[in-house]
């Protein structure tokens, strides 16, 4: 898949569960390409976790998911940017979020990538609500 | 005005409810947020890191809120 007219390739996805394995690929003319996937860790606060529910708010969610991403590629002048965000339950060790971007060179795709999880993690209605093993 | 403001994550969760009906001296977020700090002491702290969103838009506190708008407290959130 290419960018048309040279507009970026902006796609997002909320969905069930865990994420499987990726499926989009760099565009053309894409120097770079970075997948940042977001991992449920076994330790939250210390504590042993078993999951991470994650709660949306529908259709705010994936609008304001779909906005940043739009944000983000034409501040940074990306090729491509596609969101894929979990909902529901997520266990330990598994995949909740995944970003990946297509960029000409490497310095706009790593800035665009901090940039990216840095104002969703502060502005997207999105949460995540832990599941602790029993101790 | 009465206003139900919706809840999420851990403002739910410190509320102890998905939804809070709330009294606005006037129809407008601000008035809300502030109705939500006296009604509801749980969330008090979190609130000057909140935002409200009407009808799935965020809003700043001048915003007029009207009977059928669908508002909800969006704060402590955690994606990623």
């Amino acid at each position: 898949m290419s960018s048309d007219l040279g507009k970026p390739i902006v796609e997002v996805a909320v969905l069930d569960g865990p994420l499987g394995k990726p499926t989009s690929e760099a565009p053309a003319g894409a120097g770079a390409w970075l997948v940042f996937e977001g991992i449920v860790r076994p330790l939250e606060e210390g504590r042993r976790l078993v999951a991470l529910v994650y709660e949306a708010y529908p259709p705010m969610t994936e609008r304001e998911l779909r906005r940043l991403a739009a944000e983000t590629a034409a501040e940074q002048g990306l090729l491509a940017i596609h969101v894929e965000h979990s909902v529901g339950w997520v266990g330990v060790d598994e995949i909740s979020f995944r970003l990946s971007i297509g960029s000409r060179h490497r310095v706009e795709g790593i800035a665009a990538t901090d940039k990216f999880i840095h104002a969703m993690k502060r502005d997207v209605p999105l949460w995540k609500n832990p599941v602790w093993a029993p101790e | 005005m009465q206003v139900t403001v919706l809840l999420f994550g851990p403002q739910a969760t410190l509320a102890g409810t998905r939804e809070v009906v709330v009294e606005a001296a006037s129809p407008t977020a601000g008035a809300v947020l502030e109705a939500l700090a006296d009604s509801t002491e749980s969330l008090a702290t979190s609130l000057p890191a909140s935002r409200l969103a009407v009808n799935h838009e965020f809003v700043d506190a001048s915003h007029a809120i009207h009977p059928d708008d669908e508002v909800a407290l969006i704060g402590m959130v955690s994606g990623g």
